[in-house]
């Protein structure tokens, strides 16, 4: 319990660290040069540490389905729906709905044991949990807009 | 309503890319499960940035170094988002790394770093992360 949420806590603050860096290097170029930049470094130090840690092991694939090798591209929709978003929306806004949705989805692929991962039966208290957080992350970044447009009336 | 559904379906993926890596890595491993997924997603924009042309990969020079190489964390967010996923499930997995990450783009903003414009910090900010400190807390009821 606690290594996982301590890995959690870990994978959230390379997140936000990444997202910085990325900016800087959007702010430059396009989103497209930026994401294949983002997931050429991403493949090349995964497949170091990958050798570092297993050697030729890393390449033993024997359960390796199909369908693996194009899970990667979700990772390009994911890119086309924030640049989409954020532009149609602003990213205050886009962000908000983004993380929200991505805990909505948690719970909802919790319950399902979406890819035959260990089902954790819904209940009602977890959804609770998820509306209580996603009102959090409604007003953490939107808190500072209502009080912008306050000072402007 | 159309950037509604666009970031809707954003947060989708991202969380369906965890789950996806927690599924695969089952199979093969954690390492080979990254090296895979971040090959393929590297060809495929590759591709799309050659038919959109939207950088040039010139301009990365006038990018810091240290900045460039973002990309890197990724091998450890996987891994780290995995082993989460695998020891306390999917929401609350999401859940705290959720926190961690408003929290230190938070602690990041209020004091500047990275050449980041300086912004002040507000009230609701600290009730935001207080609400979703407590929502995990209800999570585990």
């Amino acid at each position: 319990m606690i290594v996982g949420l301590l890995m959690a806590l870990i994978a959230g603050s390379l997140i936000s660290l990444q997202n910085i860096f990325n900016s800087k290097v959007n702010e430059r170029t396009g989103s497209w040069a930026t994401t294949s930049l983002v997931l050429g470094m991403g493949f090349l130090a995964s497949l170091t540490i990958g050798l570092i840690m297993e050697g030729s092991h890393l390449f033993m694939l024997q359960n390796m389905k199909p369908w693996y090798w194009a899970s990667g591209t979700i990772g390009v929709g994911v890119v086309i729906c924030l640049v989409q978003g954020i532009k149609l929306l602003g990213a205050t806004y886009a962000i908000s709905i983004v993380l929200s949705s991505q805990l909505v989805f948690a719970l909802l692929w919790d319950s399902l044991g979406l890819f035959g991962l260990e089902k954790i039966p819904f209940t009602f208290m977890q959804l609770i949990g998820v509306v209580v957080i996603a009102g959090g992350i409604f007003v953490f970044k939107l808190g500072g807009e209502i009080e912008k447009q306050k000072a402007y009336n | 309503m159309k950037g509604i559904i666009f970031a809707f379906l954003g947060g989708a993926f991202i969380t369906l890319q965890g789950v996806a890596n927690a599924r695969i890595s089952e199979d093969i491993g954690t390492w080979q499960a990254a090296t895979i997924t971040q090959l393929t997603g590297f060809i495929v924009a590759l591709s799309i940035l050659m038919f959109v042309r939207d950088g040039k990969w010139q301009s990365f020079k006038e990018v810091k170094p240290l900045y460039l190489t973002g990309g890197a964390l990724a091998a450890l967010i996987i891994f780290s988002n995995v082993t989460a996923i695998h020891q306390i499930g999917v929401t609350l997995s999401v859940s705290a790394l959720l926190i961690a990450q408003l929290s230190l783009t938070f602690l990041i903003e209020i004091n500047g770093w990275f050449g980041i414009a300086k912004k002040k910090m507000r009230l609701s900010q600290f009730i935001g992360i207080g609400m979703m400190i407590a929502g995990v807390v209800l999570l585990r009821y």
